[in-house]
């Protein structure tokens, strides 16, 4: 479903900001990116939407990337942006999600019937003619995630999705995420979220893929993931 | 424009008050623009001494105000952004122009003292009348009439996308201000200016460019698709209507006058 | 600077929002000539509401005590180029208008040309990219900013000036209200001058590439064309504001006013046809030397009465529909 290979990545300064990495997703499998700050996780994802330039192979849902292709690429990977300020633009919320339905050309009622599908979905209907000015942190984020969703992509990319939530809009969140179906590729810093709902995690360290594996198996290897930079969780009793 | 907080809390205030559910409400909002501008118009063509015939127009604010459920206090913070200037011309125009012109009871009132009296009645009238017209129509049903009058599609969606990333900012500059009075002077020196706003204005431009891939990701090709208002009512003519012909009323026929004359 | 609408009269008001509109309309067009337009537009909102923001900062200015703010035209003139820091700038202004009672609605047409067409089409193309264009510098770029600025205000504040007048509502000698506004607008032009420099070095400093004069220092200015079009936007400015100011009485009038003082009186029976009210008018503005009879201050005493009594009546209005409403949501 998702393809990724020698991918790399230099900055316009010259850093390096990933180095050959390759890994692939099966339909419907959920795999967490881990990795200290600057290891390129928000490069990787960005590299994967056709933002970032990079050298090497990507091929989503059947579509590889490349410049002719970006508008289809992006219909079938959506990026769930770290911070919802950056996705939710528009006036009102039903407008945001509307936004790439329109951009797809899609006629009113059938954007109506699927945004409103979306928003019911999520849980925030009752959201739709508000504007994002004044929403909580867990309903921006829940409306960014829509945003996505209602274009039905086959890959989900979520970039920090568990940042600025409270533990119970934390909480919603994993049991939304739970119910997908789409493949999905989640950069986090938080584990015991990653542990839940993804079953693959993948450990970036310094640009590279350092490990991967089993979620319940890395993510607790405390050797590993230290030699990866990041803290591992601590197994109690 | 003075506190940052303040101004914020009366921006989420007008947001929230416009998202209520009263008759006011309800109207279309090219009625209720239309008929706002409408008044307007009627109520600054009064030359500077008409004085007398003002008081009519007061009708339309309160009644805005309190059928729309609008509290009265807001009128007031308004009222003080443009008073200082009106202040002082209306101030000048008392000073310069003495000669008396109308005797009530015996006392004599000079020009300057009535055409400054109107100068702040039309400024509370005016600033009432934009209030009630941002807090009882939501910011899209605004922009939505005025892609319909025809203003250019890339100006409203600038419009309506600058009125969106003004909360953000606003709550940057906010906590940037209060870190750096924390660490020291209460309030920022002139030299510290240009670093301070640079730095903030360095990162609203990687937000623009996230924002600009944000929509990238969702296929933005170039040209915004907006909410185009759709057709008014009857009831919404009959309102329009009522505002222009009751403000045309008032603009034409002196009714304080009538009335008092009735009185006395 | 921010006008009021209280201080506007209609005619003002219309040929100032004709003109602003004209130059938002040329910058659209303008806009859409632009191949970074698409890029843009997230930008210049960001940019507006940083502005908006960024005018909310006060700091101190040496020495005085008293406080500054920025400004916007200049300084998104030097970010986005002429055309988009108009539409930028009167967004702003608009937001401001309507959400802040910062300059009226009326007003905006005034507000949008006095504070943005003038630095961003005129200011900006004539002044700064002379200073700082081909040639560049630290040096070159506050000098720029800081002139025109100062500059740029204070023909903006030469607009209030021109615009009250035509106006007719104060009574200030033109003379006087020019003394009042450009040494004031000269102070205030030099502080946001040097701090709108400040800003542009910043950016010049760490991020060059953003500033517009860079990314088309190769393409120059046609000034003559610039020039063509400013005589143009002079002449229609000029002669749209003094046909409003002849086309009311009140405007016309000024001058007599002013020596002998004018008595507007109600003198004849109130019900009157639209027509016959502005003629009468005409005819009592002219007439400053009425006489203030017995008859003429007991309809002001009636006036009075009647003004009161209206305000008394809508007062009741408001306050029944408010006990009404909120009796209501408790049951």
């Amino acid at each position: 479903m998702l393809t990724v290979e020698h991918l790399s990545l230099t900055y316009e300064d010259g850093t390096v900001g990933l180095e050959n990495v390759s890994f692939s997703l099966t339909q419907g499998e959920t795999c967490a990116l881990i990795g200290a700050n600057g290891a390129g996780k928000t490069s990787l994802m960005m590299a994967l939407v056709g933002i970032a330039d990079f050298r090497g192979r990507i091929v989503a849902g059947g579509v590889e990337s490349e410049k002719q292709n970006l508008p289809l690429l992006r219909q079938r990977v959506g990026l769930v942006f770290q911070n919802p300020d950056d996705q939710l633009f528009m006036p009102t919320i039903f407008q945001d999600v509307a936004f790439g339905l329109q951009n797809m050309g899609l006629p009113d009622d059938e954007v109506r019937r699927r945004t409103e599908g979306t928003l019911e979905r999520l849980g925030i209907l009752h959201l739709k003619d508000r504007s994002s000015l004044r929403l909580s942190g867990g309903e921006k984020r829940m409306a960014a995630l829509a945003t996505v969703l209602a274009m039905e992509p086959e890959v989900v990319l979520l970039d920090e999705p568990t940042a600025f939530l409270d533990p119970k809009a934390r909480r919603r969140l994993i049991g939304v995420l739970k119910g997908l179906e789409q493949t999905m590729l989640v950069a986090t810093h938080d584990l015991p979220f990653a542990l839940e709902v993804c079953k693959r995690s993948i450990v970036l360290t310094e640009g590279r893929a350092f490990a991967d594996g089993l979620s319940e198996e890395l993510l607790f290897d405390e050797e590993k993931m230290d030699q990866g930079g990041v803290e591992a969780i601590r197994r109690y009793g | 424009m003075g506190n940052i907080r303040q101004n914020t809390a009366a921006l989420y205030t007008l947001e929230q008050l416009a998202e209520g559910d009263t008759a006011i409400h309800g109207l279309h909002p090219m009625a209720k623009l239309l008929g706002t501008l409408f008044y307007m118009v009627m109520l600054i063509s009064f030359p500077r001494y008409r004085l007398g015939m003002l008081a009519p127009f007061v009708f339309y604010p309160v009644l805005m105000l309190s059928l729309g459920e609008i509290p009265f206090k807001l009128v007031g913070k308004r009222v003080l952004v443009a008073l200082p200037f009106c202040l002082f011309a209306g101030l000048s125009n008392a000073l310069l122009d003495r000669s008396p012109m109308v005797f009530v009871g015996g006392v004599g009132f000079s020009g300057g003292v009535i055409s400054c009296l109107s100068i702040l009645l039309k400024t509370l009238l005016c600033v009432s009348v934009v209030l009630v017209l941002v807090a009882v129509t939501p910011m899209r049903a605004l922009t939505a009439s005025l892609r319909r009058l025809h203003v250019p599609g890339v100006f409203v969606s600038l419009f309506e996308m600058t009125y969106r990333y003004v909360g953000c900012l606003m709550e940057e500059v906010s906590s940037m201000s209060a870190a750096y009075a924390l660490r020291g002077k209460p309030r920022l020196e002139m030299r510290h200016m240009g670093a301070f706003a640079g730095q903030l204005l360095l990162r609203s431009y990687d937000r623009a460019e996230r924002i600009y891939h944000a929509m990238k990701c969702r296929g933005f090709g170039g040209s915004m698709i907006g909410e185009t208002a759709g057709k008014m009512s009857a009831g919404d003519w009959f309102f329009l209507l009522a505002v222009s012909l009751s403000s045309a009323l008032f603009r034409f026929v002196d009714i304080p006058a009538l009335l008092g004359g009735v009185l006395c | 600077m921010h006008m009021a609408d209280a201080l506007l009269n209609p005619a003002v008001g219309g040929v100032m929002c004709a003109v602003s509109a004209g130059a938002i309309g040329y910058s659209v067009a303008k806009m859409k000539g632009d191949k970074q337009a698409e890029k843009k537009l997230p930008l210049m909102a960001v940019a507006g509401a940083f502005v908006f923001a960024a005018q909310m900062i006060n700091f101190t200015i040496p020495g005085t005590g008293s406080s500054g703010h920025i400004g916007g035209g200049i300084l998104l003139s030097g970010l986005l180029g002429g055309p988009a820091a108009l539409l930028t700038l009167s967004v702003v202004l608009m937001i401001q208008c309507l959400f802040f009672a910062d300059g009226g609605l009326l007003a905006l047409g005034c507000n949008i040309f006095n504070m943005g067409v003038i630095p961003c089409l005129f200011i900006y193309p004539l002044l700064f990219k002379a200073i700082f264009g081909k040639k560049t510098g630290m040096g070159r770029l506050m000098a720029a900013s800081a002139l025109s600025v100062v500059v740029g205000l204070q023909l903006g504040a030469f607009g209030v000036v021109l615009e009250t007048t035509a106006s007719g509502i104060t009574e200030l000698p033109f003379g006087t209200f020019v003394l009042l506004m450009q040494p004031i607008h000269l102070a205030i032009g030099l502080v946001e001058g040097i701090v709108t420099g400040g800003i542009l070095t910043f950016v010049w400093k760490s991020r060059p590439e953003l500033l517009d004069s860079v990314q088309e220092s190769a393409a120059g200015v046609p000034v003559k064309k610039t020039v063509a079009i400013l005589a143009v936007a002079a002449l229609l400015v000029a002669g749209g504001l003094s046909l409003a100011a002849s086309g009311l009485p009140d405007g016309l009038e000024w001058a007599m006013e002013k020596t002998a003082g004018t008595a507007e009186l109600e003198a004849e029976g109130p019900v009157m046809d639209a027509a016959a009210d502005i003629q009468e008018q005409t005819a009592l503005m002219a007439d400053y030397a009425a006489p203030v009879d017995s008859e003429a201050a007991s309809t002001s005493i009636a006036g009075v009465v009647g003004s009161v009594m209206t305000f008394v009546l809508a007062g009741i209005v408001g306050t029944v529909i408010v006990v009404v409403k909120k009796k209501r949501v408790k049951a």
